[in-house]
């Protein structure tokens, strides 16, 4: 008896104690890090190598290469650069 | 502090909302006045479109070409209050499952399995039908099915994965919710019937108050008599049962069913009230379980095979035991040999 | 360090559905999804009607991933918001939470029996190898890792939807605002980044 009971009583106690470890209450919010990787591990854009038939051209591995590449063809979508302003 | 101030506010805001919403709703413009104030803009302050955008942010629907609910509506503001309401009230339910079973360890620690004195030779009650079983177990094994999965999809977050890891426990949620959405509309079929065999004996008086008023005594051998259920039984069977199921129930099928072009707005209400009602219910049940199986001796055996000793019926339900005694209840002694271990099994096809 | 971002901009969107068409096709959406679609306010009313192309905002701060009770949802280093469909466990908590409408599930059937969630995925595809089939197929193309930008503002015929790092195509919608001197409101942006001063590169006039 005095076994059972403290096995019941050690169970109960493993189960409150998990319990209160979720009333942590971990904040929800996520808040984007500017340029911090936040999740699953995923190949970034710019470690594949460069379409061999495409006009896109970066140095592969290299962060900013990607991005000025991206950025300038972001500008593809401003016809004011497009188009000369009068 | 900041943790109550949050959640009073919270309430304060539902109270409000409810009282005030109708009244509110009226000095926001209709999109008719919206339209006007727009055209009118067009034509004194060209580019100013201030009126359309806050008919988006209102989150009134506009057209589109693509099928679906609720398509055209832009921006919906009410998932954010949706979203912020769930933390307070997650923590604040977790906390109270936590404390009603630490709470429950404390007092097996202190007081351990309330027992009765079983003087030899006494007989036995048949104070459950098998119908009036299975309709509990039914019921129960459901509730508790769902208890869990709901536990592990409320709470897994938090508390598995960092645990178990992102694989096992996505696929341990997928299960979870899987059963939950399947086993929750059982529950439309074991409510009713638990609360038709039940509820012959859960009238409410006053003795019920006098029972209240004594439940200290309840935990210290000196019991206040009670009919067939006891005050504590009957709160369990009116609120838990009655009261809080139906309301997950209803709650949960709103959820469930989500191809009846409810809107996104219902579905955030119905999962708030479900999430709140939810973590009651399972503090409470946590109570009725504890009590039903490790708490006290002879009763898990009166929901599993229906019977109890003479000793037990007269020390937890006086009333119950002179009714039986006297001939006036529906329960009745069992025949000699009847509901004991050997004969447990015979017993059980009987169905009265 | 590329911060992504979508700008639509209300003066010119024509309602063509050009960017949701452009979208399923790319991507080969599944049947009853579609990740991009363009809402008319005030439809047919002149002098009042606007027409937006909504989709994921890849907000920063985002709801899906606070509320996702399996954690499938995280940011790419460009603000990207991505999810995995291997956890996701299709409860629909993320639909309930965005405020644009973004998650969209290939089913509504009976039993909560959603399917995995989809989104837009900024053509960033998924947590699978770049340019994989398995990528293909849960989460459609993955542009950026070709170097280029999502389809739906990249085809725009009228240049309405914007896509990119936030600065340079903030930089090219003030251009254009100075030129036509109106029509400054920068849509969504407000609720999927937070108010301007709070971090976020805030673009001339009001923003919405």
């Amino acid at each position: 008896m005095s076994i059972a009971r403290f096995m019941a009583t050690a169970a109960l106690a493993g189960i409150v104690a998990l319990g209160l470890a979720g009333c942590g209450e971990p904040p929800q919010v996520v808040v984007y890090k500017q340029g911090k990787y936040q999740g699953k591990p995923d190949q970034r854009p710019w470690e594949n190598a460069p379409l061999t038939y495409g006009h896109a051209k970066w140095t592969q591995g290299n962060e900013q290469s990607w991005t000025d590449e991206v950025n300038t063809r972001t500008q593809a979508q401003n016809e004011y650069v497009r188009i000369v302003h009068p | 502090m900041s943790k109550l101030g949050e959640v009073a506010s919270w309430i304060g805001l539902l109270a409000a909302l409810a009282l005030a919403g109708p009244a509110w709703a009226q000095d926001v413009p209709t999109n008719q006045q919206l339209i006007e104030q727009q055209q009118q803009r067009r034509v004194e302050q060209p580019g100013n479109n201030a009126p359309v955008w806050r008919e988006v942010r209102s989150g009134r629907s506009g057209s589109t070409l693509v099928p679906g609910n609720e398509m055209g509506v832009l921006i919906l503001s009410s998932g954010q209050t949706w979203r912020a309401a769930r933390v307070p009230l997650a923590f604040w339910g977790g906390l109270l499952i936590a404390a009603a079973i630490a709470a429950l360890a404390l007092f097996y620690l202190i007081r351990g399995m309330i027992t009765v004195k079983e003087p030899p030779g006494g007989r036995l009650i048949r104070r459950f039908s098998a119908a009036d079983r299975y309709a509990h177990w039914l019921l129960a094994m459901t509730w508790v099915v769902l208890a869990v999965t709901g536990l592990v999809i409320s709470f897994g977050r938090d508390l598995l994965l960092p645990v178990i890891g992102y694989t096992l426990f996505s696929w341990l949620a997928i299960l979870s919710k899987n059963v939950h959405n399947f086993a929750g509309p059982i529950l439309i079929v074991a409510v009713p019937w638990m609360f038709v065999k039940y509820v012959r004996d859960n009238g409410i008086g006053v003795e019920d108050l006098k029972w209240f008023v004594h439940i200290f005594g309840y935990f210290r051998g000196r019991e206040y008599p009670s009919a067939r259920f006891n005050a504590g039984e009957k709160l369990v069977f009116w609120l838990l049962l009655v009261v809080f199921t139906t309301i997950l129930v209803v709650t949960g099928l709103i959820l469930n069913f989500s191809n009846f072009g409810q809107t996104r707005s219902t579905m955030q209400t119905a999962n708030l009230i479900h999430m709140t009602t939810a973590y009651l219910a399972m503090a409470i049940a946590a109570v009725h379980i504890y009590l039903g199986t490790i708490g006290m001796a002879g009763a898990y055996r009166a929901m599993k095979e229906g019977y109890v000793t003479e000793a037990w019926a007269e020390h937890h339900h006086k009333r119950w035991y002179d009714d039986v005694k006297a001939g006036k209840s529906r329960q009745k002694f069992a025949a000699s040999g009847e509901g004991t271990a050997s004969a447990s099994g015979a017993t059980r096809t009987q169905t009265s | 360090m590329a911060r992504m971002k979508f700008l639509c901009d209300a003066e010119r969107c024509i309602a063509c559905n050009g960017c949701t068409t452009a979208c399923k096709n790319e991507h080969e959406v599944p049947w009853g999804v579609n990740r991009r679609r363009v809402v008319t306010v005030n439809d047919g009313v002149q002098g009042a009607e606007k027409s937006i192309s909504v989709a994921c905002m890849h907000c920063s701060d985002a709801p899906c991933i606070a509320v996702c009770p399996v954690d499938c949802m995280y940011h790419t280093e460009q603000g990207v918001v991505l999810h995995d469909k291997d956890l996701c466990i299709g409860c629909g908590y993320c639909f309930y939470a965005c405020p644009f409408g973004a998650p969209q599930f290939p089913q509504q059937g009976a039993f909560g029996l959603r399917g995995k969630m989809d989104k837009c995925t900024f053509c960033a595809g998924g947590p699978e190898p770049d340019g994989s089939q398995a990528e293909f197929e849960k989460y459609g193309r993955n542009r950026l890792a070709e170097g280029k930008l999502p389809l739906c503002a990249e085809m725009c015929s009228t240049k309405a939807l914007l896509a990119g790092d936030g600065d340079v195509i903030a930089n090219i919608f003030r251009e254009r605002v100075t030129v036509r001197g109106k029509g400054s409101e920068v849509w969504g942006w407000v609720t999927a980044y937070g108010k301007p001063g709070q971090g976020q590169p805030a673009t001339q006039g009001g923003t919405k």
